[in-house]
């Protein structure tokens, strides 16, 4: 198996294009299950009576497996990216709603009052004490999204998708070792990528936002 | 409809497959852990391990074992392991080595041995983050045992599988109902057994 032949089979099975897919479902996936799992997070971290039921019916719903969970949204929403993006949603909000509310709640009792006496309301306490300060934890929230959506959105080639998923699928189907390398491998490298992504980008916004 | 024996038969061999794996997994992530303890090095090749082993969608861990193993129950077991081996490691390392060492140092006042220590002090408090990462891979084991179907490992993922390929939402759901219900089950006895070991170590 030489190089030409990797770059044969990456024309063949239109891998740029399948990529562009691929990235373009995580995109729309990661962000709505940001600003989903932020507000839930916020929202509960403010009416913490609700959270305990909250997380439990969230734990339930990462219980079911990731393909099990994707083909149930089938029947309800069609084949294709729709039930693709809405499985990365309902399973990446958890890691990012509980690491948020762990984050807000858990800033110490000290640096709240202190701002709560010189004058701060509830809002602004939330916006320039709590999120500066559970910074690295929201941001370990979104890199278990960042990991589960890659993998989700690579299973939704099995279901329609397109993306990197299939293929892998034809691979795996019509036993291709060469193809199944190189596209898990792609995968592989873009799941790492963007985990590593991730981390840059908490530490550029802890260490201007974070630190005091 | 899916024949009720059909059902039964998969979820049976579903069950055997993730969960030996689980079992494996947390049988070899105890030493593991506690070697990872006395060598830097191993602790650092093994969390690297870990970060990896996550950051790799499913799908493509178990399409990377078909050119190397081949297709059967017992690569499928192999895919398992690995999936659910690295994240009970990682935190069962985390929690043996989080101990305040306050408590390390009064236990070594007292005269108790390394060994003593592993086993009376750190894994005792290291219980939650343990159970925690057993759960985890629990909940990982059960999806990725659905997947391995693909690789010929039988099982629900089949039923799902075929319900995919047939578009029949019947037999879809007699896959995916079953796949649930086993994961809630196992999530919920976990928990329980959680409670009852923590309260007694702590």
């Amino acid at each position: 198996m030489t190089d030409g032949g990797m770059l044969e089979l990456w024309q063949d099975y239109h891998l740029t294009a399948r990529t562009v897919e691929h990235l373009a479902m995580f995109s729309v996936a990661l962000l709505l299950s940001m600003i989903i799992g932020f507000a839930v997070g916020v929202f509960l971290s403010r009416r913490r009576r609700f959270a305990g039921v909250s997380f439990a019916a969230l734990n339930t719903l990462e219980t079911f497996p990731d393909l099990a969970l994707l083909v149930v949204l089938i029947p309800l929403l069609g084949i294709g990216a729709v039930p693709t993006i809405a499985a990365c949603v309902l399973y990446s909000v958890l890691p990012i709603a509980r690491n948020t509310y762990t984050g807000l709640t858990s800033v110490s009792a000290g640096h709240v009052n202190a701002a709560e006496s010189i004058g701060l309301t509830e809002g602004e306490v939330l916006v320039h004490i709590r999120v500066p300060l559970a910074l690295p934890m929201l941001a370990g929230g979104v890199r278990i999204a960042v990991v589960f959506t890659m993998g989700i959105v690579t299973l939704g080639g099995l279901v329609g998708a397109g993306g990197l998923g299939v293929p892998l699928q034809t691979g795996i189907f019509n036993n291709m070792p060469d193809l199944i390398l190189l596209s898990g491998a792609w995968v592989g490298l873009l799941a790492v990528l963007f985990d590593g992504v991730a981390a840059v980008v908490e530490r550029r916004l802890t260490r201007r936002y974070g630190q005091w | 409809m899916v024949a009720l024996a059909t059902v039964l038969a998969a979820s049976l061999q579903h069950v055997a497959l993730a969960y030996s794996a689980l079992l494996v997994a947390v049988a070899l992530s105890v030493p593991l852990a506690v070697l990872s303890l006395s060598s830097r090095t191993l602790a650092s090749v093994v969390m690297t391990g870990a970060n990896l082993a996550q950051a790799v969608p499913s799908l493509a861990i178990v399409a990377f074992v078909v050119p190397l193993l081949g297709i059967g129950f017992y690569p499928a077991l192999i895919v398992l392991v690995l999936r659910a081996l690295l994240p009970v490691v990682k935190n069962t390392w985390i929690g043996l080595s989080n101990v305040d060492p306050g408590i390390i140092d009064a236990a070594v006042g007292i005269g108790l041995t390394n060994r003593e220590i592993t086993w009376r002090i750190r894994f005792p408090l290291a219980y939650p983050a343990f159970f925690a990462g057993v759960r985890f891979a629990a909940i990982l084991t059960n999806s990725v045992a659905v997947l391995t179907a693909l690789i010929g490992s039988g099982g629900l993922g089949n039923l799902i599988f075929e319900g995919i390929a047939g578009t029949n939402t019947q037999t879809l759901l007699a896959g995916a109902l079953p796949a649930i219900l086993i994961a809630v089950l196992v999530d919920a006895g976990l928990a329980a057994l959680e409670r009852r070991v923590v309260y007694e170590g702590a």
